[in-house]
């Protein structure tokens, strides 16, 4: 259940799992500590996902390494 | 102390009137920073923002009993919260692939752009310096708003590995950028 702690601070978790791992935190200060730890990382991919070399047509984002 | 909850028991004569006091509180507390925060997201749509914004503080009143949080976990949570109803309604927006957004359009709202394009970078080789199957699951979850599942789906693994690897992907990567002094 912990390890759901960075789909859910990435928001990639399907609904019902989403509010799941809420209700988990609500009770998990492991995890209440790893959200507030990770709680910026996000955007910092944005970063990455705003960059004009990354959002252009179907290649992976990272497709570097032919 | 609890910002946000802080001494309300007996001044209000309403339950009513304390819930429109909180809603001003969490307003106050969090309504700019969240509306900085979430308009990088949106691009420049401001009145996209204030919506998620408006929606984020609405939902936090509803959970109020997470607002007895400490202020970090808060914030923390609203940042969470505020991405996953961007995210669902760039999902909505986007049902045709990304063709929205040509990025010169982007380039020119965005005020730091050199330092954001730094910052790219700084993440773009963090990311190169994980193991591939870190890197992986970032890539096809995260980077293309995708759910575990669909990522799942596409990558032919189980969404339990799936979420797993996404875990120590981004603990390594939350290491890597800290390492950088990117990471607060
Ligand atoms: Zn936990």
């Amino acid at each position: 259940m912990h390890d759901g702690v960075a789909a859910y601070v990435l928001g990639v978790l399907d609904d019902e799992e989403h509010e799941a791992f809420e209700r988990h935190l609500d009770t998990c200060e492991r995890c209440q500590a790893e959200l507030v730890e990770l709680a910026e990382l996000p955007d910092q991919l944005d970063e990455l996902k705003n960059s004009p070399s990354s959002t252009s047509g179907d290649d992976p984002p990272m497709s570097m390494s032919h | 102390m609890c910002p946000v909850l802080g001494h309300l028991d007996g001044r209000f004569e309403s339950a009513d009137a304390e819930a429109e006091h909180r809603i001003a509180v969490l307003y106050q507390e969090f309504g700019g920073p969240l509306l900085r925060h979430v308009r990088k997201s949106t691009g420049n749509d401001l009145q996209w923002a204030e919506d998620v914004v408006q929606e984020t503080l609405v939902r936090a009143w509803r959970n109020s009993a997470r607002l007895q949080w400490e202020p970090s976990l808060i914030w923390a949570w609203l940042l969470t919260v505020a991405r996953r109803i961007v995210i669902d309604g760039r999902r909505r927006k986007s049902v045709r692939p990304q063709e929205v957004e040509p990025p010169e359009v982007d380039m020119m709202s965005v005020p730091d752009g050199s330092e954001r394009a730094l910052s790219a970078m700084v993440v773009a080789d963090a990311l190169r310096s994980l193991s591939e199957e870190h890197r992986q699951v970032i890539e096809h979850t995260y980077l293309r708003d995708r759910t575990i599942s669909e990522a799942a789906e596409i990558l032919g693994i189980p969404p339990g590995t799936v979420k797993s690897r996404l875990y120590y992907g981004i603990r390594a990567l939350r290491e890597l950028l800290r390492d950088k002094g990117v990471a607060g």
